[in-house]
């Protein structure tokens, strides 16, 4: 059985483009003529300091011993969840499910080189280099968003200070005192739990190591968080920039970039299912969300107005498929060519979990009144999904060795009819030349723990009924 | 387990109108958990919260066209102040006199708790109607209704109500921006455990969504009988640059805010801190101005 390509993005620069490709716990880079350039893979870099983990996990207390074998099978070979490149595409960076942050730089020949892993405190979810490309903006499942520096410096012993995030916490005396007294503590049961707590005398405070590289929180949601994305704007003939942020919890917060981060500006509210993923249209004020709602918003942000909602449930019950949940994979915006006149036009490219098909709408035809999904099937579910010049190149969840895992389509749009459609059509030539990264062998996977990496996203659902333990789920 | 219906059964059995609920029937786990989703129910924004039947009294008179019923009623006016984890809602009823034309809300994540607030600011409302409190129940209540559409001059305790809310994850969906002027957190659960601290209700980032709530001078109470989490709340909302600490005068003293000495002496935690003998700690932060962009 094969392993799908489960992150797949492309560097254009002046030397050509190249495709990133990831399987598991490799990196493939694959050059558009066709040759694999480079092949990086998690498991030697972690190798050298296991040992170090192992350490940390014979201190932890008892409570945590349950999840330690857990992880210790994931750091065999921590899988790629997600793949970035700089807007200089000068580097690529890399969340490993692990929670470390790679950063990589790419050599003329498009070969990688790892410069640094960052592993943070919680599992990343989002990440992306903001258009300074010295920052990272991330955020994890537990709804913090932090920035990093792209090139990763130590903190030294007396440089603290850079480590912005004021964390009152930090400075615990080193022997644990209980911080209930006789005053405070109120029913018989934690009366007889403090006078035990202060029996056990000289308890060595179990704080957690602070993070040994630069990193500063910019704002945190309690929710879930699921994606988030950096936006500009220019008032002013200035340049403001806005982090947008969405969650389990049906929000999109619009903050303001760094320095102001603690500024919230508003929220875009009127889901009522998760969201899982958010795009800005460019060239507009307008950003598309979508999740578990049957629709795709259409949000002015700026002005945190929902001006469309678009029928996504029509389309998908349309493929007569099992499965007519919506749960929001993903949302592109992807090159095309108008059929008249050749001129380029940019087409949304929204995907669902388990569903083999790409609806497609023109982004200049999102607000008009009767536009509708052009449904473009395809063999297998899509796993991800980059841009090449004015290729589109896809990753399907095909297990076979004889199918290709990736193909290539060109989009154009046909504006001359009333009603906007696209059209994509099969690109012969590039899937040849993809055809010796479709043949790269990949490692043994069994079909359980792949369904869990590939697909995570319909589990943002919430029960009807009762709570679900939602906290144990995210640690 | 046939502890909680029994209460329940007992609750309706006990309590006739206009008469204050019994907290025994009530009590309920003084922990929950603000990652789970519970069953919560809120509204998708600000704009979808049906306000009039918190605040009937304040609820514009209802439009003759049948439209309404797809829109919740316009209000004359909004909340602006929220006591956020209200537990019994000892601060509610021991403000609500003092400011008779402010809208309070509190909010609870304990159902059960939510229900006996509701239940007496329900009975407070007939007690203290303009009708008289000593006319029959059922008299007061039509007299009240009456008063609350034509009447101005409502009774007291009409302002008010309290709701059940995960406010740590949904107060941005029940207020506008820049709407409250006041938010008492008062007795949070202390969370001692370091791998609990992220459940607490300060926290730096939660900072930020306060302050997006709040008016810019807009103030936020924090009372707590334990000095380890006075010191995390007064270092979090120290370090948020939206917030400052008011002058020790106004916090216990001559100057002191009548806030700040309702909030000592009318939470019920408060009270059972002062017979434990218990030492209580305060801070006051007002809200700042956001900053110019850069």
């Amino acid at each position: 059985m094969a392993h799908p390509f489960q992150c797949i993005t492309s560097i254009s620069s002046d030397n050509g483009s190249c495709l990133l490709a990831a399987c598991g716990s490799k990196i493939l880079s694959v050059k558009l003529d066709g040759t694999v350039a480079s092949e990086w893979s998690a498991e030697a870099v972690l190798q050298s300091n296991s040992a170090e983990n192992d350490d940390e996990e014979d201190k932890r207390p008892a409570k945590k011993q349950k999840t330690a074998p857990v992880q210790a099978i994931v750091a065999a070979s921590p899988n790629v969840i997600k793949l970035v490149v700089s807007p200089n595409q000068e580097h690529v960076v890399a969340i490993t499910d692990d929670k470390a942050v790679r950063v990589f730089s790419i050599d003329a020949d498009f070969a990688l080189n790892e410069l640094s892993q960052r592993v943070m405190p919680k599992r990343p979810c989002a990440i992306e280099v903001l258009p300074d490309n010295a920052t990272i903006l991330c955020g994890d499942k537990f709804g913090d968003v932090y920035s990093l520096p792209l090139v990763a410096s130590p903190i030294n012993g007396g440089n603290e200070a850079v480590n912005s995030a004021p964390q009152p916490t930090a400075v615990q005396p080193s022997t644990f005192k209980p911080s209930a007294t006789t005053l405070t503590v109120h029913s018989g049961r934690n009366r007889l739990a403090l006078e035990q707590q202060m029996k056990q005398k000289n308890l060595t405070a179990k704080s957690k190591e602070p993070l040994k590289f630069e990193h500063k929180l910019l704002l945190g949601h309690v929710s879930m968080l699921t994606d988030h994305t950096f936006a500009t704007r220019e008032i002013d003939c200035k340049q403001r920039g806005y982090i947008i942020t969405a969650d389990r919890d049906e929000h999109i917060r619009i903050s303001r970039g760094p320095p102001q981060a603690h500024v919230i500006e508003g929220y875009c509210l009127g889901h009522t299912e998760f969201i899982s993923k958010i795009c800005l249209i460019p060239g507009t004020d307008l950003l598309v969300s979508g999740g578990g709602d049957d629709w795709l918003g259409v949000w002015e942000w700026p002005s945190f107005k929902l001006r469309r909602k678009l029928d996504i449930r029509a389309a998908i019950s349309g493929l007569g498929s099992e499965e007519t949940r919506v749960a929001i994979s993903g949302l592109w915006i992807a090159p095309a060519v108008n059929i008249d006149d050749g001129m380029p036009e940019t087409v949304l490219v929204a995907t669902s979990e388990q569903t083999p098909a790409l609806f497609c709408m023109a982004t200049k035809s999102l607000l008009e009144e009767d536009s509708t999904f052009t449904t473009v099937e395809i063999p297998k579910s899509p796993l991800d999904l980059t841009c090449i010049d004015d290729e589109l190149l896809l990753s399907l969840d095909e297990r076979t060795t004889d199918s290709p895992r990736l193909q290539a389509y060109r989009l154009t749009v046909d504006a001359s009819d009333m009603q906007t459609t696209v059209l994509a059509s099969r690109s012969q030539e590039t899937e040849t030349k993809l055809a010796e990264a479709n043949k790269s062998p990949s490692s043994k996977v069994e079909e359980k723990p792949l369904n869990d990496l590939l697909y995570g996203i319909a589990n943002l659902r919430k029960r009807g009924d009762a709570s679900a333990p939602d906290e144990q789920t995210a640690e | 387990m046939a502890g909680p219906p029994q209460k329940k059964q007992k609750r309706e059995e006990k309590q006739k109108d206009g008469e204050l609920p019994q907290k025994k029937y009530y009590r309920q786990r003084a922990h929950a958990n603000p990652f789970s989703d519970h069953d919560l129910k809120y509204p998708e924004s600000p704009a979808a919260m049906d306000w009039a039947q918190h605040y009937p009294a304040f609820a514009e008179p209802q439009s003759a066209n049948s439209d309404a019923i797809a829109t919740p009623r316009a209000m004359t006016k909004q909340v602006q102040v929220a006591d956020i984890g209200c537990g019994f809602g000892g601060l509610l009823f021991a403000l609500a006199p003092r400011m008779p034309e402010t809208l309070i809300l509190g909010l609870e994540i304990r159902t059960s708790v939510t229900e006996y607030v509701q239940e007496k600011a329900k009975a407070l409302r007939v007690q203290h109607s303009v009708a008289g409190a000593d006319e029959s129940a059922s008299k007061a209540v039509v007299a009240q209704h009456e008063n609350a559409t034509a009447n101005p001059q409502h009774g007291l305790y009409q302002n008010v109500s309290c709701l059940r809310a995960n406010t740590m994850k949904f107060l941005p969906n029940f207020f506008h921006k820049h709407q409250l002027s006041k938010i008492f957190l008062c007795f949070p659960d202390p969370h001692f455990k370091a791998r609990k601290h992220k459940a607490r209700i300060v926290s730096l980032t939660l900072a930020s969504e306060y302050a997006y709530v709040l008016q810019p001078q807009g103030r936020v109470y924090t009372i707590t009988d334990v000095e380890d989490l006075h010191h995390w709340m007064v270092g979090h909302f120290a370090a948020h640059p939206s917030f400052e600490r008011v002058a020790k005068e106004e916090e216990e003293g001559e100057k002191e805010d009548e806030c700040v000495s309702v909030m000592r002496t009318e939470t019920e935690e408060g009270k059972k801190v002062e017979r434990n003998k218990g030492k209580k700690f305060v801070a006051v932060f007002t809200r700042i101005e956001d900053p110019e962009w850069p």
